[in-house]
């Protein structure tokens, strides 16, 4: 018994020896592929969620992103949803538009904002949604700004 | 020493012997650096091969341990905030991370935060941390990336992690270096619980707020690495945690006590790492037929993992990271490198060079090219 434990304890000692020299070339990269295989997203806090619908414009195109809730009573992220102008590039000197959030057909807000100075005005169009001025970074849930070719706007929902 | 004195050193020709396997590992390592265009990065990987040789032949030729790792672990420590720094400010102009470049996930992946984003993620499928799960241009230290090398190096090295690959903690043993001897030489003990406590309350608060709590609020790396931009009296307050935390528990502290207290007192991912302390093959054992006991051992040990009760127990608390530090100062080698299953004592040497080959490999590949990368930055700007 006492030899039989030895041999073990050698034999995962030479284990660890082979793990460490496989691991930049097998282990490393098998772990990896795992992970990223396993279905995980970031957290819809910093992507904004899943997309709702594409509204398209022409020269650009709005993605409307379904609503991100709290999903607990002490998360101090308020409730918002995500909107982006893409690509930043095509946009006219003033936006303008007329947006339906929730996909009933109905218009819900006018967004209306300059590109260069990255400040918004988004009045309520059916009181629906409340009516925001918002500049840069207010917080994660009231938000916009240019990311990569992208602007995102983020409202705070009641 | 009694110890050192006892103890012949290994001769030349054995030393280099046992050194080749290392030699010829850390040429395959650096192979890719040595091959960059230019001839910063070649001096760069020269320079870290021949340190990395040159320490693990120490370690062959005089048998001690602490003393030539602690040399890696705190160039690692001292050299990974220059690199990471250097690549923020070229990127960005700034170390602070705007929160655009959150929302386009390219907030650096750290491994302190697995703790934090595991049950989420295994409840939610969500991770919550502002980076992406895959490398891309801009963001190469991708979720996938870093779990995956944090997966490998636990089943490779376990908590010798933390005195071999954790460069957060080659800072602090840098400065815990600094005096010859402790100011503060009493520490209360009880302080120790305080990581697992940290631990538990970053777990469960990170899965009620859904957000990294101890990246936000509390750690102090933060100091000098990343933190979110100062655009509130809140981040300006979490920036004051960063940088009070960072002052006292990882230079005034370490200085005063020369014990690592930021890693004894605090580091939830130190505890988290501790769990998988009993996994390995190595450990240090604690020969109680031989020790006296003089306490040595207690005085010299980093993280605070040996006391009375674990001189009885005849091995160190789980919070060791294996550094070898009360083994090489033991004067009777009653602390000693064990391989489990066989008997204690019995083949410490075996098990030392079972452990040092195992996790130097891992230093040389993860360390050494964080190492060779700063390096090859300041000579490129020295040329």
């Amino acid at each position: 018994m006492k030899k039989l434990r030895s041999i073990l304890g050698h034999t995962g000692a030479i284990l660890g020896l082979v793990l460490a020299v496989v691991s930049p070339f097998l282990l490393f990269g098998w772990f990896q592929h795992a992970i990223a295989s396993a279905g995980l997203r970031i957290d819809p806090e910093y992507t904004g969620g899943e997309i709702a619908r594409t509204i398209d414009r022409g020269a650009y195109r709005i993605a409307v992103y379904q609503p991100v809730w709290r999903r607990s009573p002490i998360q101090r992220i308020a409730p918002f949803v995500q909107l982006t102008w893409a690509p930043a590039a095509s946009l006219p000197e003033t936006v303008s538009d007329a947006v339906d959030l929730d996909g009933d057909g109905v218009a819900d807000i006018r967004v209306t904002f300059r590109p260069a100075a990255l400040a918004v005005d988004v009045a309520s169009l059916n009181g629906k949604y409340r009516s925001v001025h918002s500049q840069g970074v207010t917080s994660f849930s009231q938000l916009i700004a240019r990311v990569n070719e992208r602007i995102v706007l983020r409202l705070p929902l009641d | 020493m009694a110890k050192q004195a006892a103890l012949a050193q290994r001769s030349i020709s054995r030393s280099l012997l046992l050194t080749l396997p290392i030699l010829l590992w850390s040429l395959l390592m650096f192979s890719r650096t040595m091959m960059q265009s230019g001839k910063a990065p070649k001096i760069a990987a020269l320079i870290t091969l021949a340190f990395g040789v040159v320490l693990f032949f120490q370690m062959m030729r005089t048998l001690e341990t602490h003393r030539w790792r602690r040399y890696f672990f705190v160039a690692l420590g001292f050299l990974f905030p220059i690199g990471f720094i250097w690549d923020l400010v070229s990127l960005r102009g700034t170390m602070s991370i705007p929160v655009e470049r959150m929302l386009s996930g390219d907030t650096p992946f750290c491994f302190m935060v697995i703790p934090m984003v595991i049950v989420p993620a295994a409840l939610t499928r969500s991770i919550i941390f502002p980076g992406s799960i895959l490398p891309t241009a801009s963001n190469p230290h991708a979720i996938a990336t870093m779990v995956a090398l944090w997966l490998a190096a636990t089943l490779i090295v376990g908590k010798a992690w933390c005195s071999y690959g954790c460069f957060f903690g080659g800072i602090e043993e840098g400065f815990s270096a600094v005096a010859k001897k402790p100011v503060i030489k009493k520490l209360d003990t009880r302080w120790r619980w305080m990581p697992w406590a940290v631990l538990a309350a970053i777990v469960l608060l990170s899965l009620a707020t859904f957000e990294p709590v101890y990246c936000t609020w509390i750690c102090p790396f933060k100091a000098i690495t990343e933190y979110p931009q100062v655009r509130s009296l809140e981040t300006a307050a979490q920036m004051g945690i960063f940088v009070t935390l960072f002052a006292g528990l990882v230079v005034v502290l370490p200085l005063l006590t020369k014990k690592r207290t930021q890693c004894s007192f605090l580091c939830p991912f130190g505890a988290f790492q501790s769990v998988f302390n009993r996994v390995g093959p190595i450990d240090v054992r604690i020969d109680t037929a031989h020790c006296v006991p003089c306490n040595i051992c207690e005085k010299n040990c980093p993280t605070l993992s040996i006391d009375n009760s674990a001189v009885k127990a005849g091995k160190p608390m789980m919070s060791c990271m294996k550094c070898g530090a009360c083994v090489d100062t033991c004067p009777r080698d009653a602390a000693v490198w064990h391989i489990k299953g066989t008997d204690v004592g019995s083949h410490s040497e075996r098990a030392r060079l079972f452990h040092l080959y195992a996790v130097w490999a891992f230093a040389v590949m993860f360390g050494g090219s964080i190492i060779a990368n700063t390096l090859t930055k300041l000579l490129a700007m020295v040329a």
